[in-house]
């Protein structure tokens, strides 16, 4: 397989480099080792950043994020709700960063005005009451999964090839140059060998190990392991930050039927740790209180953790050469730093940033192959979003009301149909629940796969998509990932769901016992 | 008359209400729902694994309880098991439970394993996998609960003691009580209580079923508490047919469920769906009172005895805070957590959870104790799976356990007065 640009990483930013790459009329093709959005873009609290959280401690992100922010919700409009955002100082926050806050939106370009008070309680009855002050900045929620399916669409649509369930094996190199990379593909069980004019390496959090793969050793990414808590409702319908520098568990955000609290910053062993301590927990449960009083006994609905990309690098020594922007988004130019050619590396950022990171990288491999050509994704929509139609909440409700006498619902708590289930399945065959959950959300609502996983493992097995050991496989193992999920947040609620669903699936259908060894 | 206040409507608070009025005793149920039975796949549970799969549960039982002096069973296994299953049989008659605990039965869920239970109604114990058997699995086409072919397919692989094996294929049935695409199975049951129904969906069976095939549906084959529905369609079919539970809500635990709460009204006893038991009032160690709350107040109701059968985790008999304390949220009783002091749960899923195992200690009469084992109320009596020491999804104890606590508190208070 050969192609002009060869893209490393399925999340956002590898979605967007070969959406951008491809549209300006390279061949283009992607590898992602397990499924795309299944690392950082799909493990964050689902923010779409109005800027105002950087103001003062980032101002070169804010900007970023306020120029992004806009954009997105012109070419993403589909996975964008609107819900706007509060900044309010609780009586656990310094008074005195209110203004800095102000001043620091109106220097940076960030949208902001003080609500009073009151408005703000009126317009989010389960606020804290004794906070003091509140600012409106245009905050939103964004579902990163369908950023992601829009920007591979739109990708394939421009001729793109996207492969996930691809994991680099080795980097080809000719000489002083990086030709591509050998790749295990993992769902056909054999070695692919792909040759590529120019390769962008955009694996996120594992970055540095694939530079270090490319001979290009000593580009640290700092795996930034935050931990996150869907609750089981909207307990604010707006986004809610706490006015004061960014730290731990200071942002609520509504999205879908859920709001998620976020989040911790610890450094990780390596970016594959995903494990959920405790005492995190129980730090963003109190964080909770502290924006919504009574926010413990709500119910907590699912755990997880994802790894920021924390780029450091320990050949630049403070230089600028190799590190083009602010340090939310990074370039590494290996040609200067390494003397590499056909090979670039793009790091760091915030989902918020993605496309202006595609469009950073791609700028650049024009600019060293001396063919530059102009990026136009700030202004071309995502299929899906042509109409410019922000998400709202009843769009799912609304799709089932006009199928529903002639579809079976697998999924009542995200409302999943079997057709669509059925279509999935068709387009990507082989594939697990959890592809299915992030393509179709099953299991993310409040029974947590108590009534789906049975349903969605038997329609696979029905349309021969899985036999039955890979049916019994899926299941079990889609029930043991919830579980992952789940366990260090079981309390009240959840916890009698939990039981509740293991009657189901252990006592019932004896699950335990089917004729497999339960994966690892 | 002795006044009893039964808390909780599953089976351990049914079967102990209609124990007690069929002993004369004045029986008020107080639930805050309408009691789990309706989740439940209506087989009677004793002892299935331990953890390897159990041939013969009263046999195994014996050493199950030698090993683990905290579990239920301990207080129950023997005469007052044998005793109530005796009884239960009895009272559940129009639906024929069989089955005993002599010998498991290996009956087929859903999933397609074959699940030991100790006793069943005739229409799932029609589908005994034990010395093997040919079926066919019959879907309807708008029911999405149950998958015929993957039930076959995983059937076709199923262990069997002697080396016994399941022939298995697959068909699906068109007939459907309404139209549209997506039926619930309680449509489907209700529908099949008459006769005509029935015709039409048995004209189906005869066309898809062979000779010598047992055939395995979802268990919706009526909704009313007697075996007729089933036993008629058998006979229009032609073909032995057996009921296979789906996901909740269950028929089978529906049908249970009606059965004993009607036997109980024509018992005499009290059923109360609504008020939550929030307290009860007492001195001398016996209480006098319960106290519920209905919609806008608390009452004290005057109780000679008192009976909680709310549950676990899973009804809300127990809870869980965020700090990770259990507590008995109705009468404030001291709970067992799990041993050693963790928080006893797993990093896998279908590991041991001791966790789940949390509820209150009882003595020998059922009489909830405090952590010197001294009874906390004279008069007060646990059963089912608010008991701690069990976890009956795993060990599939769960009714065995309800019924034989719910039949032993009832023999004690009626024993006392």
């Amino acid at each position: 397989m050969g192609c002009d640009v060869l893209v490393i990483g399925g999340g956002a930013t590898g979605l967007g480099v070969v959406r951008d790459a491809a549209m300006r009329g390279w061949s283009a093709v992607l590898v992602e080792r397990v499924d795309l959005g299944q690392g950082t873009t799909g493990r964050f609290h689902g923010l779409l950043h109005s800027g105002g959280r950087y103001v003062v401690s980032d101002p070169r992100s804010a900007t970023e994020c306020a120029e992004e922010n806009a954009i997105l919700r012109r070419i993403a409009a589909d996975a964008v709700e609107d819900t706007g955002g509060l900044f309010v100082t609780t009586p656990a926050d310094d008074p005195a960063y209110a203004d800095r806050f102000l001043a620091g939106c109106a220097e940076h370009g960030v949208a902001a005005e003080e609500v009073p008070v009151a408005e703000a309680l009126r317009r989010e009855p389960r606020l804290n009451p004794a906070i003091s002050r509140a600012f409106e900045v245009a905050d939103a929620s964004i579902d990163s999964w369908t950023l992601l399916w829009g920007n591979a669409r739109s990708a394939r649509e421009h001729g793109a090839r996207i492969l996930p369930y691809h994991w680099v094996t080795g980097v080809l190199r000719d000489g002083d140059r990086v030709a591509g990379v050998t790749a295990q593909d993992n769902r056909g069980h054999r070695e692919v060998r792909i040759e590529a004019g120019f390769t962008i390496n955009a694996a996120g959090v594992w970055a540095g190990q694939l530079a270090d793969m490319a001979g290009c050793p000593g580009v640290t990414v700092v795996p930034g392991k935050g931990i996150m808590i869907a609750m089981n409702h909207r307990l604010v319908g707006t986004v809610i930050n706490r006015c004061e520098l960014p730290g731990d568990g200071d942002i609520l955000v509504p999205i879908h039927t859920v709001c998620v609290i976020g989040t911790t910053d610890v450094k990780a062993p390596t970016p594959d740790d995903l494990s959920i301590a405790r005492d995190q927990v129980q730090e963003m449960l109190d964080a909770g209180e502290v924006l919504v009083p009574g926010f413990r006994e709500s119910r907590a609905l699912h755990a997880w953790s994802g790894s920021r990309p924390l780029f450091t690098d320990e050949r630049a020594d403070g230089a600028q050469d190799t590190r083009h922007m602010s340090r939310g988004l990074a370039l590494v130019d290996h040609l200067e730093r390494d003397g590499v050619e056909g090979f670039l590396t793009i790091t760091g950022g915030k989902l918020t940033t993605y496309r202006l990171m595609a469009e950073t990288v791609v700028d650049a491999m024009g600019e060293q192959l001396g063919d530059p050509r102009p990026c136009r994704t700030a202004a071309e929509p995502l299929p899906g979003s042509e109409d410019g139609r922000p998400y709202w909440l009843g769009s799912r409700l609304r799709r089932q009301e006009e199928v529903m006498p002639d579809d079976q619902l697998i999924c009542e708590c995200e409302l999943m149909q079997r057709s669509r289930l059925e279509a999935a399945a068709a387009s990507r065959p082989g594939l697990n629940l959890d592809d299915v959950r992030r393509v179709l959300r099953l299991g993310m609502g409040p029974c947590q796969g108590g009534f789906c996983t049975y349903r969605a493992a038997g329609v696979l097995h029905a349309i021969g998509d899985a036999d039955g050991p890979r049916a019994d496989e899926l299941l079990l193992q889609f029930l043991h990932h919830r579980w992952l999920g789940i366990e260090p947040i079981l309390a009240g609620r959840g916890m009698r769901q939990a039981c509740i669903d293991d009657w189901i699936f252990q006592g019932a259908l004896d699950v335990e016992h089917l004729p497999v060894t339960p994966p690892a | 008359m002795t006044r009893v206040a039964v808390i909780g409507a599953g089976l351990a608070g049914l079967v102990c209400a209609l124990r007690l009025a069929q002993g004369g005793a004045d029986v008020t149920v107080f639930s805050r729902g309408t009691g789990g039975l309706h989740l439940t796949p209506g087989m009677i549970d004793v002892l299935g694994y331990a953890p390897e799969r159990v041939e013969a549960p009263g046999e195994t039982l014996a050493g199950w309880v030698a090993a683990r002096p905290e579990h239920p069973y301990a207080q129950l296994a023997g005469a007052p098991l044998e005793e109530a299953l005796d009884w239960f049989r009895g009272v559940a008659a129009p639906l024929r439970y069989g089955g005993d605990l002599a010998a498991n039965m290996l009956l087929p869920t859903a999933a397609g394993v074959a699940r030991p239970t100790a006793m069943a109604p005739a229409g799932m114990a029609a589908g005994d996998l034990r010395g093997g058997r040919r079926v066919v699995a019959v879907g309807l086409r708008a029911l999405k609960d149950f998958f015929p072919a993957y039930l076959a397919d995983n059937l076709r692989r199923a262990a069997l003691p002697g080396g016994a094996a399941v022939e298995a294929r697959h068909a699906v049935a068109t007939w459907s009580p309404r139209p549209g695409a997506d039926v619930q199975g309680h449509y489907f049951a209700r529908a099949l209580d008459e006769p005509g129904a029935r015709a039409g969906l048995a004209a189906e069976l005869r066309a898809i079923v062979e000779p010598g095939e047992t055939v395995l549906m979802p268990a919706v084959l009526g909704m009313r508490a007697s075996a007729e529905a089933w036993e008629d369609l058998c006979e229009r079919a032609g073909a032995p047919i057996a009921e296979v539970p789906t996901l909740p809500p269950c028929i089978p635990g529906m049908r249970l469920n009606l059965l004993l709460t009607r036997a109980l009204g024509e018992a005499g006893g009290r059923m109360v769906v609504g008020p939550e038991a929030v307290g009860v009032d007492g001195s001398g160690g016996r209480i006098d009172a319960v106290r519920i709350r209905d919609a806008a107040r608390v009452r004290a109701v005057p109780a000679d005895h008192v009976v909680l059968a709310t549950g676990g985790f899973e009804s809300g008999g127990v809870e869980l805070d965020s700090y990770g304390a259990v507590r008995e949220p109705a009468l404030g009783l001291p709970v067992a957590g799990p041993p050693g002091g963790g928080r006893g749960l797993g990093p896998r899923h279908l590991d041991e959870h001791p966790l789940m195992a949390a509820g209150v200690r009882v003595d020998d009469r059922l009489r909830p104790v405090d952590a010197s084992g001294a009874p906390v109320w004279g008069n007060l009596r646990a059963a089912g799976s608010i008991i701690a020491g069990a976890v009956p999804w795993r060990e599939k104890s769960g009714e065995g356990i309800a019924i034989a606590a719910g039949h032993r508190a009832a023999c004690t208070i009626l024993e006392d007065t």
